[in-house]
């Protein structure tokens, strides 16, 4: 087994669900961070996408929940682990369009069923697992490459 | 072009700067210190909105404009006044007045920029029609907020509009068709932006979507006020009223806040103003959270270039005039659609090339280095007080944290900490003795 080179930098950020009022600093912090350290600016957006989707799910249908985001020489590990209702069909959850959001909710304009594919389409590598009553727990990898590196 | 190629279009007079922190305090992307009592702009931060200027109790940003003698060089000197100059000389006075008051005051032509305005409205449909992908299109009409993106959002490069702004379209035209009717040589003739920008000068300078700018400086509103309002005072009641029949109400409506989408035929389409907001509706862009936006109007000065720098009168005012002026002529679309359409065919609007982003630097160019930087200034960041009292030289506690790991500055610049430590020492020193 090829063994997993130690992260460079880690930080975990706290989201506490229906605090729509902060919903998105997490992943305005991390984005901060990460072009403090250089990361490429096309590789930034895509982890500000998928992490902004992430921490909307938390807020949206979770009672808390982590961010955490692990950059290591060659990639950016994003994972994001709640305490929530947890996802009954994952392979439904993860069709366009298929959303469980309340109509307050998306009257604000959120739950338009693109939170976890729009995840799965800006990660190079996309995990999810889910415990219904427990919570989900969703791990986000974007490779940086050379030129980004 | 000018002769003196200006990076940035604003500088501090030294002598007047007191080296208060109000100008550190505003600015967007913390470029200003106070060292040695006075006020210094990083350029490589700067973006040109003028915040500064618009804050300075002692007026001691001065806005770098073209000087008057520097017109001299032209053979025919054209003014190209923003649709902004209409909002300024109060209720009564109409467009065509000021356009003549402006020509009195030493120029060969003037040229009313709001029927540009209107033709690319029409050439902003034109591009969102058959361009899909990506969403929103954002407005390349206020240079600042292009350079904003360019160094803060520069992930959003590709969302600009690629229209040149009308000012440019207009100069453009203008040189052609002047040097034709006037049979003159295209560098005899002198294009000046009457302005109330204070990021024109370097938009003109150095553009970032072309080789040179189409004008050949800029003059603000503020400069020329005095004279014009001495003309308009003097000058009979006015005749001309063939031009004032093309005076484009849409075309006005471009001087404050809303005026590229209120006649879009693009419903969902959104316009913002002010330096916080616009920043804070970008960040929500570049999460991908308003893809469902066609058209994003940003613009950097509080509603709109009425609240430019460089104006005269109170926004509000102004805001109240432009909307009087807009009833007046209507929102009856005076352009030739076609003709814009063949324009825009003709890539006559366009881009020579793209925005290019251009990042502000990470903390060290070396990936390891820069991770070590940044976990040594949130260690400093947790010892500094957080009051952001802006007695170090820096606008705030984060940003002298950043300053000290890249060597710009020292711990011992805080004075609190300085006091925290003497008392812990005093502290000590008692502990000592007991």
């Amino acid at each position: 087994m090829k063994m997993q080179p130690e992260a460079l930098l880690k930080q975990e950020y706290k989201i506490r669900g229906g605090d729509f009022v902060n919903a998105g600093e997490s992943s305005c912090r991390i984005r901060n961070t990460l072009r403090e350290i250089g990361i490429d600016s096309d590789i930034i957006r895509r982890i500000a996408i998928a992490a902004y989707e992430a921490e909307m799910n938390v807020v949206m249908y979770a009672h808390h929940g982590t961010m955490q985001v692990d950059v290591y020489p060659d990639k950016i590990l994003l994972i994001v682990d709640d305490r929530g209702p947890g996802i009954e069909n994952i392979q439904k959850a993860m069709q366009p369009g298929f959303s469980t959001a309340t109509e307050e909710m998306r009257e604000m304009g959120f739950g338009a069923g693109m939170g976890l594919p729009n995840i799965k389409k800006n990660a190079d590598d996309f995990k999810i697992a889910s415990h219904v009553g427990k919570g989900t727990k969703l791990e986000i990898i974007i490779l940086l490459d050379e030129k980004n590196g | 072009m000018v002769k003196q190629a200006f990076i940035h279009s604003i500088k501090v007079d030294e002598a007047k700067c007191i080296g208060c922190v109000a100008c550190m305090k505003v600015c967007p992307t913390k470029a200003i210190r106070v060292r040695n009592g006075k006020a210094h702009i990083n350029f490589e931060r700067c973006i040109d909105c003028g915040g500064c200027l618009r804050v300075c109790p002692h007026n001691a940003i001065i806005p770098l404009t073209t000087s008057p003698s520097d017109l001299n060089r032209f053979k025919y000197k054209i003014a190209l006044p923003s649709p902004v100059i209409y909002t300024q000389f109060g209720e009564k006075v109409m467009p065509n007045e000021i356009l003549t008051a402006l020509q009195d005051i030493g120029f060969d032509h003037v040229y009313d920029e709001a029927l540009v305005c209107e033709m690319i409205s029409v050439a902003i449909e034109e591009y969102l029609d058959e361009n899909k992908s990506p969403r929103p299109i954002i407005s390349s009409t206020c240079p600042v907020v292009v350079r904003l993106i360019q160094r803060l959002f520069p992930s959003l490069c590709k969302n600009i509009l690629p229209l040149e702004p009308p000012r440019e379209i207009a100069a453009k035209n203008l040189r052609t068709e002047v040097a034709r009717d006037k049979n003159l040589a295209p560098e005899d003739i002198g294009i000046i932006d009457i302005t109330p920008c204070s990021a024109k000068m370097v938009s003109i300078s150095r553009p970032e979507t072309m080789e040179r700018s189409h004008l050949d400086g800029a003059i603000s509103i503020r400069e020329i006020y005095n004279e014009v309002m001495m003309k308009l005072k003097s000058n009979a009641p006015m005749i001309m009223m063939q031009t004032q029949a093309r005076i484009s109400g849409i075309g006005i409506g471009w001087a404050f806040e809303g005026g590229e989408i209120r006649g879009l035929k693009y419903g969902n389409s959104v316009s913002v103003s002010g330096v916080l907001d616009t920043i804070r509706i970008l960040e929500d862009v570049e999460s991908g959270k308003l893809k469902n936006i066609e058209y994003l109007e940003c613009l950097i000065c509080p509603d709109g270039c009425i609240g430019g720098p460089l104006t005269v009168e109170n926004r509000f005012i102004a805001k109240s005039n432009v909307l009087r002026l807009i009833r007046h002529f209507g929102g009856k679309k005076r352009v030739n659609t076609e003709l814009v359409r063949t324009l825009y065919k003709d890539n006559f609007f366009s881009f020579k090339w793209a925005v290019e982003p251009k990042s502000l630097p990470p903390l060290d160019k070396d990936r390891k280095v820069a991770i070590k930087k940044l976990k040594l200034k949130e260690q400093i960041i947790s010892t500094l007080p957080g009051t952001n009292c802006g007695i170090c030289g820096a606008p705030d506690c984060q940003t002298l944290a950043e300053d000290i790991v890249l060597g710009a500055a020292k711990l011992e610049d805080c004075i609190y900490l300085d006091r925290k430590k003497q008392v812990s020492k005093s502290n000590g020193d008692k502990n000592e003795t007991n």
